[in-house]
């Protein structure tokens, strides 16, 4: 694995999360830009641990650019599990994930919701590219991902994958970057 | 110690030694163990999914 600030490289055997990653993440960067956050960055990273679902972060849109992204993702393959087409936008703009999996399977499905807070808008804006084999995926900064997990969630699990974060890190951490990070997020609390 | 304090401190030291193996090792080989693990998907409805989840809401 070759972290640089922007960019990581990993040459892994994928496993069905990450191969259900790539998947959607290529199917919807057709249609918006995208960042992955939370718990899949730190099992693409090497974690030890499963996960039903991935968390992702899109620009807002409007009602008719969401559903053209919506059907876009219908025609690629994925079926939305908890909502239908026409209530879908209003999910999102209340703040509420909509899910999508492969066809016939409610598992792995994608988390998606509009970028809407401030911490979301930099997730987008400080994304960073995974080289993962010959695919490429972005995914949130790797200091603003321990940050939000240390200081906003917060639960065992977080804190592990926090910890995780930083041990792959090692001595590539941005220090003065985290602190940045870290100060935004304790004023949002 | 309280046991579940030694249990956190335990799983913490785990996850120091497992990412100390991620870093030492060739991608195609901590990944290949990681997968073991990983890609047991229960098998389960939508409908079973949501509940889970906490959510009440379903595609009609």
């Amino acid at each position: 694995m070759q972290i640089t600030p922007n960019e990581i490289k990993l040459d892994r055997e994928l496993s069905d999360l990450d191969k259900f990653a790539i998947g959607f993440a290529k199917s919807i960067s057709n249609h918006t830009k995208y960042v992955i956050v939370s718990g899949y960055v730190s099992i693409l990273l090497g974690r030890t641990r499963g996960s039903e679902d991935i968390d992702m972060l899109i620009p807002e849109t409007n009602g008719k650019g969401w559903i053209k992204i919506y059907r876009a993702l219908e025609k690629a393959g994925y079926q939305c599990i908890n909502a239908a087409a026409q209530d879908s936008f209003s999910y999102l703009k209340d703040g509420i994930a909509v899910r999508f999996a492969p066809k016939g399977s409610p598992v792995p499905n994608m988390e998606i919701l509009f970028a809407e807070e401030d911490v979301q808008k930099l997730a987008l804006s400080t994304k960073m590219t995974a080289v993962v084999g010959k695919d490429r995926i972005f995914i949130s900064n790797l200091e603003l991902q321990i940050a939000y997990k240390e200081i906003i969630l917060g639960s065992p699990k977080d804190m592990e994958d926090a910890r995780h974060l930083r041990a792959i890190l090692g001595k590539a951490i941005n220090m003065k970057k985290l602190k940045e990070y870290e100060g935004v997020l304790h004023e949002k609390q | 110690m309280k046991n579940n304090e030694k249990n956190q401190e335990q799983r913490m030291a785990f996850i120091d030694f497992w990412a100390n193996y991620v870093r030492t090792h060739d991608d195609k080989e901590w990944s290949r163990l990681q997968n073991i693990i990983i890609n047991q998907t229960p098998g389960m409805t939508a409908e079973q999914f949501l509940e889970m989840k906490g959510h009440n809401t379903k595609v009609k």
